[in-house]
C-alpha cells in the first residue's frame, strides 16, 4: 500500500515537471509567493492553457493557490518551509523575552539608584 | 528587513533602552538576568547560568520543564567581546530537538545613539542547517531538478 501511494506521488511529480512552463512556474515561486499574472505574464500561451498547467501543479501538490478577493496568489507547497518559519519564530520570541527581562532589570537598577541619589529625579522615568 | 529570514536562517530583533551602553551590556551578560530569562516560562525551574565572559570562554544555560521533565539546555563560546559595543557568541541547543547539536551564532550590538539611550540589535544567524535550508529553499524545485537531470521528465 505504501508503495503504491509513493509511486502515485512520484507519478504526479513526474507529470508536474513534464512541461517547461510548469518548471518555470515552480522556479519562479521558489523565490516567494506570486500572483498568477506575475508568475505567468510572459508565457506565449492562452489563459486557458495557463489554467491547465496550474491545475496540474495543484493536483500534484506542488503549489497552493491562495484566493484573496479577485487576486489569486500561488506559492510552493513546502511543509518544511513552514516548519522552518515556526522554528525561527520561536527563536525570535526567545530573544524578545530576553529583551523584556533586560528592560525589567535595568528599570529596577534605575529605581535603586534613584533611591540612592534623590537629587536626580528627572532620570527616574522608566521606559 | 524582515525579522525572520528563512533563506539565510537568520532572526533579527532590535530594541531601544533608556540606559547607557555599559549598563545594557552588563545586564546582557549578567548571570542573574540570564537566569531570569531562562526561567521566564511558568512551568520552568532550576535555571543554571554559568558565564565565563572572555573570548574562548563558555556559557551554559539550563532549565527544566516541570511538566515534561525535559531539560532545555543551550551552550556556547564567546567569540568577540568589546564592551560596551558588541558581543558575539556561538549558540548550540543540547538534546534531541530537530536542530540540536547544530551550531549557530549570535551577534549583539549595543549602540548608544544619544547619552543614556542605547539600541540593542540581536542577529542570530545560521539557525537552520544546510539540509533544512536546501529542503525549504528549493523544495519542489530541487526534487524536480533531479528528476529532470535523470532524464525522466525529458521523455515526456
Amino acid at each position: 500500500m505504501a508503495n503504491s501511494h509513493a509511486s502515485a506521488t512520484l507519478d504526479r511529480s513526474f507529470v508536474a515537471v513534464a512541461h517547461p512552463l510548469r518548471r518555470t512556474i515552480l522556479e519562479r515561486l521558489a523565490d516567494g509567493e506570486l500572483t498568477v499574472g506575475e508568475a505567468t505574464h510572459d508565457f506565449p500561451v492562452s489563459k486557458p492553457a495557463i489554467s491547465k498547467h496550474l491545475k496540474v501543479l495543484e493536483e500534484a501538490g506542488a503549489i497552493v493557490r491562495v484566493i484573496d478577493g479577485r487576486t489569486h496568489r500561488l506559492r510552493l507547497n513546502g511543509s518544511s518551509l513552514e516548519e522552518a518559519y515556526a522554528w525561527l519564530a520561536r527563536q525570535r520570541a526567545l530573544w524578545e523575552r530576553k529583551l523584556d527581562v533586560v528592560e525589567e532589570y535595568l528599570s529596577e537598577q534605575k529605581q535603586q539608584h534613584g533611591n540612592d541619589t534623590p537629587q536626580t529625579p528627572g532620570t527616574e522615568r522608566s521606559a | 528587513m524582515s525579522d525572520v529570514d528563512v533563506d539565510t536562517g537568520t532572526v533579527r530583533v532590535e530594541r531601544t533602552f533608556e540606559a547607557p551602553a555599559e549598563a545594557v551590556f552588563d545586564a546582557w551578560t549578567n548571570p542573574e538576568v540570564l537566569r531570569r530569562w531562562w526561567k521566564a516560562a511558568e512551568n520552568h525551574e532550576v535555571a543554571v547560568a554559568d558565564v565565563d565572559l572572555r573570548v574562548g570562554g563558555g556559557y551554559r544555560l539550563a532549565m527544566r520543564n516541570t511538566d515534561s521533565g525535559d531539560d532545555l539546555v543551550v551552550f556556547g563560546t564567546y567569540r568577540e567581546i568589546s564592551r560596551p559595543d558588541r558581543l558575539v557568541y556561538s549558540w548550540v541547543w543540547e538534546g534531541t530537538g530537530p536542530y540540536a547539536g547544530h551550531e549557530s551564532e549570535v551577534a549583539v550590538t549595543f549602540a548608544e545613539e544619544a547619552p543614556g539611550r542605547t539600541t540593542v540589535t540581536i542577529e542570530h544567524a545560521g539557525l537552520l542547517d544546510q539540509t533544512s535550508r536546501e529542503n525549504h529553499a528549493s523544495g519542489w524545485v530541487g526534487v524536480l531538478d533531479s528528476l529532470e537531470r535523470s532524464g525522466a521528465a525529458a521523455s515526456r
